[in-house]
């Protein structure tokens, strides 16, 4: 691909400081929107561009926004997920690390567009230098009139703060994170309210993934149209794919929405190290079902990857070869999720916990007959049967992981 | 709209979940982690239904009803899937008994004393017998749990009062910390940790003492499992019968749930029907009414001075007793003392005796230190008519809360819950107090105002609205130009010097007063207990007035109120509390009849003093007769409420020894001294001639209150609207060199009859000992003073002691201490204040000095 739209400038140099990022003309697209554009032009666009979320559930970002009611007597809150915690997931901390102000331009022109005058950077924990270099860019946005009071003369205020995280992957979770925003334990909440409608302090909410926003000020720029045809019709432009694991060359790889997954491992990841042979890919962060090394075949946009049943997520693909055993991929699994259940629902906190101690026994060679359908029926009663998407997150990769190497995995129960 | 559960359709209104509408109609859905006090978790997940159309189970809980909705609740797939959560949740709760193929014959053979260091199975359990988790294991035909059960060895915390936490039998369902959040506003514990971690506690993993708790024991009624117990009564069967009373321990009346075994009381909680507190009470109600019932302190037999010693005698050798040497003395020279503790009937016939066998009208009680009394009196001499009555609920209605002299938490646990209630649906409080409040947690606006300058306060808010707000048609109400006048002597300039709150503060007040309505003032005895405290509460009128605002006098005893009606009824007007005192000390009054709190009458002047009252107190040793009587659970009759509501509590237990109801006494004593009026077989009785003889009392009817009709007492109805001009009463307190710090007094009606709470209960002494004195740690520090240490406190009416409390809110230069009427003398703060009983309502505060030591 020729043009990229996120990672363009990531290989200058000091791009992240604004003065370099005006020279190559950033804040273009905030101009745009602030003095040519109204909200409901911005609105518009963003529809037509057909912008699906990249945190994950890929729900269309301006269907999203219009969820919002627009008379209100409550402020109307920005929420950015930057709490990337899925694992195999670095796209958003290249982002706000390489061109934090293309995000901030996102944030901006989508404040102006939904009515907002405040927006949190919810950043996780663990990203200290990453936290630290975005609060660096607002501040110098703020020096120089893109952030604050009458942003450009146009009379639209908006204040940007950056809140980090205390290390919860649930956090990530909506809800989750606007619970912990408010200073409260991060467990996510009752659906229906929705946040657009009741969200942070119990105001109208919208809550972006990094990546997402930092989309808007391209659709802005150069159109829907435009953006469209850097994707597929149904879901514009292009993903950020996080390539980690057994391949000679991983990093993060800005491509079509609807690349080939065989081409990004064996063409742009320039395929397996050491010679070896593939053995399976999650294809879109840990919580993606595996697929087989026959399975790879296949487009990487959310439609494709949900008819394999699996799904895109969060766009981070990782690489087994024939030499890792799957049950330590299992193990890596059942420990994350058991781990990290906000512990309300029953099948999520106790189901979790057991698969965890289960796959441990077989791992330490201890493996009984039976153990295997326990963990199938385990994930099973998670699935579908708790309050937030974790327990689905945790269920599905496991799941997936027995159906597709339950050969492999007997073999380590009855040894 | 109608929806269809298990084939049956259903009609139903309004918004409800699935669960609601079919517990309403008989419909089992297992469930643990729901309950009707608080907001769906939908954690527990078994009260998952199936719902047509949805591809996952929703859990019924926190799905509310749709039109035209088809659920299936008992599908066997959903009953599969249930077993296996309930599992799940057995496989880290101890489980033996549950699952046990020997349970039906194990009741049989199992010992009775189950004191285990680990808990593994029913039998083994406190909770045996009320555990929801077994009711429910019970109903889902466990045989065997798939896996191996997991211990996960949580110390078991013991060190709180009251009750044990072990969180091996927690299931988390989150109940306790949601009620502690949601109802209480504690927030005294949390989820920690998480995963497979994930257990509830506290802060740091402090004690609950010092994370916030109020031991109200909410947290315990709501736990389904025996994670949560009451100590007391952890390995006590289960309670043969239960009945109803009301609880005497503070002016809200809140219904109790006494336990019985054996004729004996186990506990009490509190009536989820109560129409005060449903569902709630206090520490007071829930952990304390045991110990004051079968507290070592009791009389037992009434004793008579016979060759100076005190001897147990007969209860017609004590009448008789009693009756001779009472009919020595002329009318004016007898006093009596009686209690707002008391029942209705109780007082009438104190009053009746004193009136028409001893002909005296000195008769008196700690009435007159009350809110309500203060109150009446404004409203009295004003000729405003004001309202006695409020509804407790209406506080919960109003958006601008104004609170005044009063520390809620401790005082007025139920008016805390409904302040809570209101500031969650919106409402602004303003509290304003010297000392920081646990409600200032929720407050919008704190004035932090000098001690005893509330009057100050009210008046500088009263000239800005006039002043901002311009007088529009408040000015025709009546006095308005001498209330406007009254206040022009007031000098803005001097607001921060006088009250310690500045002009922009108070205007910010005065705009919060304005900007909604309804607006409820609420004030308690520390706006009342001045010498001024009567114009405190005319200048609180008069911001009402321009405010709109409703009054709520808080008072302290549960039946001040019944107190008042029965003492209004007689125009005549002998000598009042503190009069009294002095009448004994003077050696004016000669006989003296207790039946009320006194404090240590060591240097009266006294022939005769006869002391009827549940306990052993200083004055014990003073009195020339003693006559054991009932607590409330040993007697019947009725209490009035502080919103006016009268409330019938029915004997629950047999009396201690030889205790006899106080109505009982003095009717025996009445018929001995003439044979007319006072022939009473039991209080209906008393009652049906109260409500003959007393105007306020003649709706008042045992029949109608038993079938559950509410009956609120008769209120003022000739109300007159007029602003009061106030009378400014010059300088606060001043401290001098000599004393240096300004003592103030905490009621928190840590007392019963006679009887200091905490000297019964080593729990609420740890909570709030009464004979802590509280010092801010700025003069702690200062004083080089610690934690626990002795503290000697003088005046220049007298001295007692106490122990060091270092309290993180008390303002720089005071110290406060509890009010108790018959703590030791050397503890006593009230015999200290006697001296200070110059106006007949204040109790006032007091220049100090405070030293080391004893």
């Amino acid at each position: 691909m020729k043009e990229k739209i996120l990672s363009k400038h990531f290989v200058l140099e000091n791009f992240y400081k604004i003065d370099v990022y005006l020279q190559k003309k950033g804040y273009q697209a905030v101009k745009k929107a602030l003095n040519e554009k109204t909200p409901e032009n911005i609105l518009e666009e963003v529809k037509a561009a057909n912008l699906r979320g990249r945190g994950g559930a890929g729900f269309p970002a301006g269907v999203k926004w219009s969820f919002v009611p627009q008379q209100v007597d409550k402020p109307k809150y920005l929420c950015v997920n930057a709490d990337e915690g899925e694992p195999g997931t670095f796209k958003d901390r290249y982002i706000m690390s390489h061109d934090p102000h293309l995000l901030l331009e996102g944030i901006i022109i989508t404040s102006y567009c939904v009515g907002i005058h405040t927006a949190f950077i919810y950043i996780r924990g663990e990203y200290e230098a990453v936290a630290l270099r975005l609060e660096k860019a607002i501040s110098e946005a703020y020096k120089n009139g893109f952030l604050g009071k009458n942003i450009l003369e146009s009379g639209f205020d908006l204040d940007v703060y950056v809140h980090r995280g205390a290390g919860a992957y649930i956090c990530g979770e909506e809800t989750a994170l606007l619970e912990s925003l408010e200073g409260k334990r991060g467990n996510p909440r009752l659906k229906p309210p929705f946040p657009a409608s009741i969200g942070l302090f119990q105001s109208p909410t919208v809550i972006n993934n990094v990546e997402t926003l930092s989309n808007i000020p391209s659709i802005i720029l150069k159109g829907a149209k435009w953006f469209c045809k850097k994707g597929l019709p149904e879901d514009g432009g292009t993903r950020i794919f996080g390539v980690s694991g057994m391949v000679k060359k991983p990093g993060i790889y800005e491509l079509s929405i609807g690349t080939n997954l065989k081409d990004i491992i064996f063409k742009h990841a320039k395929g397996m190290a050491e010679g070896k042979k593939l053995k399976a890919v999650i294809p879109g962060g840990l919580s993606a079902p595996i697929l087989k090394a026959d399975e790879i075949d296949i487009k990487m946009d959310f439609d494709s990857l949900v008819n394999a049943n699996s799904m895109l997520g969060s766009a981070a693909i990782v690489v087994i070869d024939e030499d890792t055993s799957i049950l330590d991929v299992l193990k890596v699994v059942t420990r994350f999720y058991s781990h990290e259940s906000c512990g309300q629902c029953t099948p999520c906190r106790i189901g979790s916990s057991w698969i965890n101690k289960i796959v441990r026994r077989i791992c330490d060679g201890k493996g009984k007959n039976g153990d295997i359908d326990n963990i199938i029926r385990l994930a099973s009663n998670i699935l579908g049967n708790t309050l937030c998407p974790l327990g689905d997150a945790a269920a599905m990769p496991i799941l997936a992981i027995i159906k597709k190497f339950r050969e492999e995995i007997e073999s380590y129960v009855s040894n | 709209m109608k929806i269809i559960i298990d084939g049956k359709e259903l009609e139903v209104e309004g918004k409800k979940t699935i669960l609601n509408i079919a517990q309403e109609n008989d419909i089992f859905i297992p469930s643990l982690c729901d309950h009707p006090r608080l907001a769906p978790f939908g954690g527990c997940r078994l009260c998952i239904v199936e719902i047509k159309g949805r591809k996952n189970y929703a859990p019924s809980c926190c799905t509310y009803a749709d039109d035209g909705m088809e659920i299936k609740t008992k599908t066997p797939r959903l009953q599969r899937l249930r077993r296996e959560i309930l599992e799940l949740i057995l496989s880290e709760h101890p489980n033996a008994c549950l699952i046990c193929s020997e349970k039906e014959n194990c009741d049989d053979y199992k010992s009775t004393i189950r004191k285990v260091g680990e808990t593994t199975g029913c039998v083994l359990c406190s909770n045996n017998g009320r555990c929801e988790l077994q009711d429910i294991v019970e109903t889902q035909q466990i045989e065997q749990v798939k896996f191996p059960s997991f211990y996960r060895d949580f110390e078991v915390k013991k060190s709180d009062p009251f009750f044990d936490r072990n969180y091996n039998l927690c299931i988390l369902c989150g109940r306790c910390v949601r009620i502690c959040h949601e109802v209480r506003g504690a927030s005294a514990i949390a989820f920690v940790n998480r995963g497979s971690q994930t257990v509830v506690g506290t802060v740091l993993d402090l004690p609950l003492l010092d994370s916030g708790c109020q031991f109200c024991g909410a947290c315990v009624d709501v736990c389904p499992t025996g994670a949560l117990t009451e100590r007391a009564i952890k390995y006590e069967m289960l309670p043969e019968e239960t009945k109803k009373s009301v609880c005497p321990l503070c002016s809200a009346g809140c219904e109790l749930k006494i336990d019985l075994m054996g004729g004996k009381i186990l506990g009490s909680k509190p009536s989820e029907d109560g129409a005060v507190n449903r569902g709630q009470a206090c520490v007071k109600g829930r952990f304390i009414i045991r110990d004051l019932v079968y507290s070592p302190r009791r009389i037992l037999k009434p004793l008579i001075r016979a060759n100076k010693k005190l001897e147990e005698v007969s209860w017609e050798e004590a009448l008789d007793f009693v009756t001779r040497r009472l009919k020595k003395y002329k009318g004016k020279e007898i006093a009596l003392i009686t209690s707002p503790q008391l029942s209705c009937e109780d007082n009438y016939l104190f009053q009746k005796f004193a009136r028409e066998r001893l002909k005296t009208e000195n008769i008196g009680s700690s009435y007159s230190f009350s809110p309500l009394a203060v109150y009446h009196e404004m409203s009295q001499k004003n000729q405003l008519g004001l309202a006695l009555n409020f509804k407790i609920r209406d506080i919960s209605k109003a958006k601008v809360i104004f609170l005044l002299g009063e520390d809620l938490a401790v005082s007025h646990p139920l008016i805390w819950l409904e302040v809570l209630e209101a500031v969650k649906n919106g409402a602004k409080l303003i509290v304003a107090s010297p000392n920081e409040l646990p409600l200032n947690r929720f407050s919008s606006l704190w004035l932090q105002i000098k001690p005893g300058s509330e009057f100050h306060l009210l008046s500088f808010l009263s000239r800005i609205l006039i002043e901002n707000g311009g007088a529009g048609r408040l000015s025709r109400i009546e006095e308005f130009d001498s209330f406007k006048n009254s206040l022009n002597k007031l000098d803005i300039s001097q607001v921060f010097e006088i009250t310690g709150i500045t002009e922009k503060e108070l205007i910010k007040t005065a705009r919060l007063l304005l900007e909604e309505e309804p607006a409820a003032f609420l004030f308690g005895m520390g706006l009342t207990q001045h010498p001024w405290g009567s114009q405190n509460v005319a200048a609180l009128q008069n911001l009402a007035l321009q405010t709109q605002a409703q009054l709520f006098p808080l008072g302290l005893e549960n039946n001040l109120r019944g107190l008042f009606e029965v003492g209004r009824n007689y125009p005549d007007k002998g000598l009042a509390f503190n009069k009294i005192i002095q009448g004994a000390s003077s050696g004016d009054i000669k006989a003296l009849y207790l039946a009320g709190p006194m404090p240590y009458l060591n240097k009266a002047k006294l022939e005769f003093l006869v002391l009827q009252d549940c306990y052993i107190n200083e004055n014990f040793e003073l009195a020339d007769a003693v006559l054991p009587a009932t607590t409330f659970a040993e007697t019947e009759g009725t209490f009035i409420n502080e919103e006016g509501r009268v409330q019938r509590f029915k004997k629950v237990v047999e009396p201690v020894g030889d205790a006899k109801p106080d109505w009982w006494v003095i009717s025996q004593l009445a018929c001995k001294m003439g044979n007319k009026g006072f022939n009473y077989k039991d209080v209906s009785g008393i009652m049906k001639e109260m409500s003959k003889v007393i105007p306020g009392f003649s709706n008042i009817s045992y029949l109608k209150l038993e079938n559950g009709k509410e009956i609120f007492i008769r209120d003022e109805k000739k109300r007159r609207k007029s602003f009061i001009p106030l009378k400014d009463n010059g300088p606060l307190y001043k401290t001098s060199k000599k004393y240096p710090y300004l003592l103030f007094v905490d009621y928190s009606l840590d007392y019963y009859r006679s009887l200091p709470l905490g000297r019964e209960s080593l729990g609420l002494r740890k909570i709030r000992d009464s004979r802590w004195i509280k010092i801010s740690p700025e003069d702690a520090k200062k004083l080089k003073l610690d934690e626990g240490e002795s503290l000697r406190v003088e005046s220049s009416s007298g001295s007692f002691n106490g122990f060091v409390k270092i309290i993180e809110s008390m303002p720089k230069g005071t110290i406060s201490t509890s009010l108790l009427w018959s703590e030791d003398s050397d503890f006593s703060a009230v015999s200290f204040f006697t001296g200070f009983f110059q106006e007949e309502n204040a109790l006032g505060m007091l220049p100090v000095k405070i030293k080391r030591g004893k």
